[in-house]
């Protein structure tokens, strides 16, 4: 039966081409929109997060505020990481600004004073040369690494290994250049940054803030205020799964360091970046996927206007059929069926449509980014069963209005 | 077969009350062929109807094949209408964007019968009505003698034991119409019973026993 019904329903469409053809054009434009959007900012919101995530998903950045008056040393460090289960690498980081002279040039860079770990946790990779080693920073040696970014706009070229480089007129070597980074974040503003040794760059500042007593300040005050300890490090989990336990176990480390004062430092996790991303682009695709259904709606109104109308033309032939021994379900899956598939094929429309629509975005739009527009298969899913949801709660009432209508009633209509 | 005892239909329009039916009592024997004449409004179609299971009486009861109908649900009477009966209307009432093959097939579907089956069943009913070469025609296509015949074929095709006419020859020319009552009888004759509404005297001649109508009552 529900075969056959589906063969009168296809017949009764075929009748009049043009009124099902206008009917499903609400289904057409509302899936069509549905399918469109959702996927271009589920698209859009994939590409964002990636980016995010390639920032490092398993990394922890610490902030100490307040260090009790004892400050953070690098044993510190090493000692947190060496209690920890889930942390694999931390860097210390400091960052404070240079001028730095070429020729009769300068330019303003971001010196950011770090250790060897620093680049695993970022996943750099070398142009030229080689990273800071633990003995740069043993050593307090002036050297140096650059980003690639800093030695092209400095020197025009990125082989500058074994030159010098004044920074605030203190000669540094320079001993390796990064390799070019790629994607959104890292385009985002011309920030210029070198790489030197943390040990370095922190005396370099005590010195600057010392002033003129800078000779007494060295190793012999134990509790120098210049030399005021790391502030701000990053911590990287073993897994990115484990970022959570990472976070957890660091917590409980620096409570330990700090005398249990939460305040006294914060922790920022990357992963909660990317989930508030990923939060403010469902949102927003819920919102546009809102939009689109209400289109949906407003073409179920269509179709549920439409059943109507073809319920009373048809009133005869519906007396006729309950005539012969058609019971009320019959009917009711007839009109039933008749609008679920106005719906389906619709929908099927829409979806060709839009697979039209973002082809042409790819052509377009997406040619010159890295981000490609495609299918999120959930909408497509999401589309048949709003469609057949549509069809069903829109075509019920003109299908029971069908079914229960009295033989002698239906047959007596003109 | 049939039997109605002390049947009622009131239909209400405005304050006016119309007793259609007003106290019918009549039986049907199997194989019977009965005719029913009455003036125009005397109550025959919405005999039929009752008769046919298409309605139900206000008042008094029906019994087919000695069980009251009035105790049927909505699709039991679907079912005996489908099963037991077939009813041929005056006005065809074929459904017109199906073929009269696919009309006469329509009952069937209802049933649930085989496809195989089917096409058997609808061969017979359009070969026995002299109409099987028609068979893919759209109603609007074919002569009204042929749409009767049509009809004919989809009230048979179930092979029911009670056949219902409410004036099946009152659209045609009277030698087609005859050519119908042709028809009648001759499955009257392979043991269908058959209740037949006219106008015609001479169709009327045509059946065993005739019953007449007025103002809703049986009055001969
Ligand atoms: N649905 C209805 N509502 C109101 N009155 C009705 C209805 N159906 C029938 N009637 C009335 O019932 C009476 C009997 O009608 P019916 O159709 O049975 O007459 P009939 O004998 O078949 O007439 P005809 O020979 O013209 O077909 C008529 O007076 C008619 O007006
Ligand atoms: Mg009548």
């Amino acid at each position: 039966m529900l075969a056959q019904s589906v063969r009168t329903a296809l017949a009764a469409i075929g009748a009049n081409k043009m009124r099902a053809f206008l009917t499903m054009l609400g289904i057409i434009i509302g899936v069509t929109a549905l399918v469109v959007l959702v996927s271009l900012v589920s698209s859009a919101t994939r590409a964002v997060t990636d980016e995010i995530s390639s920032l490092g998903n398993d990394l922890l950045s610490v902030t100490i505020r307040d260090d009790k008056g004892k400050p953070l040393k690098s044993a510190d460090l090493a000692q947190i990481a060496q209690d920890s289960t889930s942390i694999s690498l931390i860097a210390p980081v400091s960052t404070s600004s240079a001028t730095a002279k070429q020729g009769t040039s300068t330019y303003s860079l971001t010196l950011t004073g770090t250790t060897n770990a620093y680049f695993w946790i970022m996943g750099s990779e070398l142009a030229e040369g080689r990273f800071l080693l633990d003995a740069d920073l043993k050593n307090n040696t002036s050297v140096l690494v650059l980003s690639y970014e800093t030695a092209d706009e400095i020197y025009g070229r990125t082989d500058v290994v074994g030159l010098e480089l004044a920074l605030d007129g203190v000669k540094y070597l320079i001993i390796g250049v990064l390799a070019e980074e790629e994607g959104l974040m890292t385009s985002m503003g011309d920030n210029y940054t070198a790489y030197v040794p943390y040990t370095v760059l922190e005396r370099a500042t005590s010195a600057a803030s010392g002033g003129g007593a800078s000779g007494m300040s060295g190793a012999g005050g134990g509790a120098s205020s210049g030399a005021s300890g790391i502030t701000s490090f990053y911590a990287a989990a073993k897994e990115a799964d484990n970022i959570d336990l990472a976070e957890a176990e660091l917590t409980a480390s620096l409570l330990g360091l700090l005398k249990g004062d939460e305040d006294a430092f914060s922790i920022r996790n990357n992963n909660s970046l990317s989930e508030t991303m990923a939060s403010v682009t469902d949102t927003f695709a819920l919102l546009l996927g809102a939009i689109a259904g209400i289109s949906l709606l407003v073409g179920g109104i269509g179709i549920m206007n439409i059943m109507l109308v073809s319920v009373t033309e048809r009133t005869r032939e519906i007396g006729i059929r309950k005539a012969v021994g058609a019971k009320r379900l019959a009917i009711t899956l007839q009109f039933l069926i008749e609008a679920l598939v106005i719906c389906l094929i619709g929908c099927a429309l829409g979806i060709v449509f839009s697979g039209i629509i973002l082809g042409v975005v790819n052509l377009t739009v997406g040619a010159d980014s890295s981000t490609t527009y495609s299918f999120s298969p959930e909408v497509v899913i999401v589309a048949v069963g709003f469609s057949t949801f549509i069809g069903v709660a829109f075509g019920l009432y003109p299908a029971n209005k069908a079914a229960r209508m009295h033989p002698i009633d239906a047959l007596r209509f003109e | 077969m049939l039997q109605l005892v002390d049947v009622y239909k009131i239909y209400h329009v405005g304050d006016e009350e119309v007793r259609a039916l007003d106290g019918v009592s009549l039986a049907v024997g199997a194989g019977e062929f009965l005719g029913i004449v009455g003036p125009s409004g005397s109550g025959k179609s919405t005999l039929m109807h009752i008769l046919g299971c298409l309605d139900t009486a206000d008042f008094g009861t029906y019994y087919l094949d000695g069980r009251p109908v009035e105790f049927y649900s909505e699709s039991q009477l679907a079912t005996v209408r489908n099963e037991q009966i077939g009813f041929v209307f005056q006005s065809f009432n074929l459904i017109g964007h199906m073929t009269i093959a696919e009309n006469v097939e329509l009952p069937l579907l209802y049933r649930g019968t085989k496809a195989s089956e089917r096409r058997e069943l609808v061969h017979e009913a359009l070969s026995q009505v002299g109409l099987w070469e028609r068979r893919s025609h759209r109603p609007n296509s074919v002569s009204g003698g042929q749409l009767q015949r049509a009809a004919i074929a989809r009230a048979i095709v179930t092979r029911p034991s009670l056949l219902l006419g409410d004036e099946p020859t009152g659209n045609l020319d009277s030698r087609t119409g005859h050519e119908i009552m042709e028809l009648f009888c001759e499955l009257n004759a392979r043991g269908r019973t058959i209740v037949l509404i006219t106008h015609d005297q001479s169709i009327a001649k045509r059946t065993n026993r005739v019953v007449h109508i007025r103002d809703g009552k049986v009055v001969a």
